[in-house]
């Protein structure tokens, strides 16, 4: 299980950042992939949202800046 | 389509929605942009997703410029909150209703800059339609927030409505006298909390009664000024409920009060106006029989097994039949595609005592056992109209699948299981909405009818000319004028077949037109042995130099074949005779459907001046040279 959450959180931010799943790694954070920018960060939360069917608090925003971050808060409501 | 959007997360569904996906990318590098609509539609209908209306808005994106198949739409919009999140929806819904939406949207702040200063950016946008989407406690926070700041609450508020009414006005009127362009404006929704609690609707100004007396002045300045429609947020609202539309969180986080999971509703709302100013709306609606309007099978139960009556769940379908009744009273055409025996069907319709529905409503009643692909086919031919205006709707998924491949271009509807949801199902997404309801729309079911009398009465003269004084046909050539002017904008948008520029007009700028001297802009009428058809042509032609141009010139498709078209020609060359004029001179801009106009000037003795390489032809009539004449047939109103 763990395993497939990782595959659907790579091809949700592809969809969303517009680049390629494939190139989306450990490494993959706001600061160093171009097109995730504030607003993105918001679209990714609530793609995340809507996608697993879980809530996050605003408080959680700000954990939630790279690749990893999203797999573990995502794996932590599941 | 569910409500709301209950989904358990599963991977199984995720990998699915992943599959449903890679499938549409595939089907649009092969080509055929309409077969990838209906899949997109199906996916939405599936599952309104955040990831898939994003990903339908980048295939949007990815489009070559040079495709014809959507129509390209520009909306502006203006909004005192953070709207941006519903891009994504709204490019999605309009991809699947045939349009490739672009946006323009500035700050939130904005609102008034952009709208007073007639060099904004919104207005170099050039919009085909503007929408001003204002949370009430953005506007008035005096009503919603701090309304209990004043002592006894609301008794401060003096004037504050018609301060108000003057100001939205104003902006309103502003927009007007700078654009054309349609403006949708939000009315407003009640307060997500009642500050004095019950007591509200006790007190004698009360957050409700404020809140119903903006709304009516809202109502007033859409009655004032042309084309502005009023959103009606607050029932939308309403529908989804307070509890699951607004999202706190992100109000207070991000300026953006409208929850994502109800965006693309408020998407699918604004369809239903894009739809209509567009053209797009549909016109006719093709029902199955058999567990639709009726619980069972005529042909194995018989007129008395099956369900319709008093009791569930024969009542859901009476309740059913009275919506469809709704459209047809609205001007929507009425069709059957059903596979029976006309004999088992005829029963039902004659005598069943709960058919509210009757043969007379139905301006064409296909029932045999050929495909349902064909049975559409034959209507559309039968009414004169394209399959992209026909909505289907059935229960069985197998009969759906199968027009949704053979005809792309049909919307269909499935019905859900259970005949309770069938009346919502069919209305929910609005697809006949038109913004308003003429005197032709309200009689088009009885037009249809007379039609095919004239028809009838084709088949039985033995030649043409025979036919056309049978006919006794009456013509009203008219100035339009403010009483007609909302008929003549729908006319220009919903025309396609016999119209030589396929030009869309909104009221707006024909009432422009209206106040210029150098244009002539006439209607026409057709009242025929079996009645009046209204209005059912336009002409606006330009005054020139030495030439009368011929801008606009179409015809219903309800009276073409009549030689209309050759009485119209022949009023404009009196007119442009009468003002001295040397030549009468046209185009003919050819599209997918206007076949039937292209001949023209062709067959009345215009010359050719030029063709350009997109196939666009310009035509001349010498008004020297022997002039287009009335045919002898017509009479025409004083």
């Amino acid at each position: 299980m763990p395993k497939n959450v990782d595959q659907s959180i790579r091809e949700l931010m592809s969809i969303i950042l517009n680049i390629d799943a494939a190139r989306i790694d450990d490494g993959t954070s706001m600061d160093n992939t171009p097109g995730w920018d504030s607003a993105n960060h918001i679209n990714l939360i609530l793609a995340l949202e809507d996608e697993f069917s879980i809530s996050f608090e605003v408080s959680e925003f700000e954990l939630m800046v790279s690749y990893c971050d999203l797999v573990q808060v995502v794996e932590a409501k599941l | 389509m569910t409500e709301f959007n209950l989904k358990t997360a599963s991977q199984g569904d995720m990998a699915a929605q992943a599959e449903q996906r890679a499938l549409i990318s595939a089907s649009l590098a092969v080509g055929g942009v309409p077969a990838v609509i209906q899949d997109a539609r199906c996916l939405l209908q599936e599952q309104p997703s955040f990831l898939n209306f994003r990903f339908i808005r980048q295939l949007v994106t990815s489009l070559p410029p040079e495709d014809t198949v959507l129509k390209p739409w520009r909306v502006a919009l203006l909004s005192s909150f953070t709207i941006e999140f519903i891009h994504d929806s709204l490019i999605a819904y309009g991809f699947t209703n045939g349009l490739r939406i672009e946006i323009y949207q500035p700050g939130f702040g904005l609102i008034r800059q952009e709208l007073l200063n007639p060099t904004s950016a919104l207005y170099q946008f050039m919009p085909n339609v503007t929408i001003l989407a204002i949370e009430g406690e953005d506007w008035l926070p005096e009503i919603y927030t701090t309304f209990m700041d004043t002592n006894p609450p609301g008794q401060g508020l003096g004037d504050i409505t018609t301060r108000f009414q003057q100001e939205i006005g104003s902006l309103v009127r502003t927009f007007r006298n700078t654009s054309t362009a349609p403006l949708l404006v939000h009315n407003m929704a009640q307060p997500r909390l009642k500050r004095a609690g019950v007591a509200d609707l006790s007190l004698s100004d009360g957050q409700s009664r404020f809140v119903a007396d903006l709304n009516r002045s809202l109502c007033q300045v859409a009655a004032e000024v042309i084309d502005v429609h009023l959103v009606d947020y607050a029932a939308l609202v309403n529908y989804f409920g307070v509890r699951h539309w607004y999202d706190s969180r992100m109000r207070l986080y991000a300026k953006a009060p409208i929850a994502s999971s109800m965006l693309g509703h408020l998407s699918q709302e604004y369809m239903r106006y894009f739809r209509a100013l567009s053209g797009l709306n549909k016109k006719c609606l093709v029902v199955d029989l058999d567990n639709t309007l009726w619980g069972g099978i005529v042909g194995e139960d018989g007129i008395k097994g099956i369900q319709l009556g008093p009791n569930y769940p024969g009542n859901a379908f009476v309740e059913f039949q009275r919506v469809i009744m709704d459209l047809y009273r609205r001007g929507v055409l009425l069709a059957v595609a059903s596979k029976n025996n006309p004999a088992d069907v005829d029963a039902v319709f004659l005598s069943h005592p709960f058919m509210m529905l009757r043969k007379a409503h139905f301006s064409a009643l296909e029932i045999h056992w050929n495909p349902k692909s064909d049975s559409l086919k034959r209507i559309a031919t039968q009414l004169n109209l394209g399959l992209e205006h026909m909505v289907f709707a059935d229960d069985n998924p197998a009969e759906c699948d199968q027009v949704r491949r053979a005809l792309p271009m049909v919307t269909v509807i499935q019905l859900p299981r259970q005949p309770e949801h069938f009346a919502e199902a069919l209305c929910t997404e609005g697809l006949f909405d038109t913004l308003g309801l003429s005197a032709e729309d309200l009689h088009r079911g009885q037009l249809y009818q007379q039609r095919a009398q004239a028809e009838t009465v084709r088949s039985a003269s033995d030649n043409l000319e025979d036919y056309y004084r049978n006919l006794d046909m009456q013509l009203s050539l008219a100035p339009v004028d403010s009483a007609s002017r909302a008929r003549t904008a729908q006319l220009t948008q919903k025309t396609n077949q016999f119209n030589l520029t396929t030009i869309r007009y909104g009221e707006a700028e024909l009432s422009q037109r209206m106040a210029n001297p150098d244009w002539l802009l006439v209607t026409v009428g057709v009242r025929d042995r079996f009645g009046d058809n209204g209005i059912v042509g336009v002409m606006m032609a330009k005054v020139g130099e030495e030439r009368l141009h011929i801008d606009t010139f179409l015809l219903s498709c309800r009276v073409i074949g009549r030689t209309v078209e050759t009485a119209m020609l022949a009023f404009l060359f009196e007119a442009a005779q009468a003002l001295g004029l040397k030549a009468l001179c046209g185009r003919v801009v050819p599209s997918d459907k206007n076949m039937p106009a292209r001949d023209l000037f062709e067959k009345h003795g215009f010359s050719k001046l030029h063709e350009d390489p997109g196939g666009t032809t310009s035509w001349e009539f010498d008004l020297a040279g022997e002039p287009v004449r009335c045919p002898a047939w017509f009479r025409m109103a004083v």
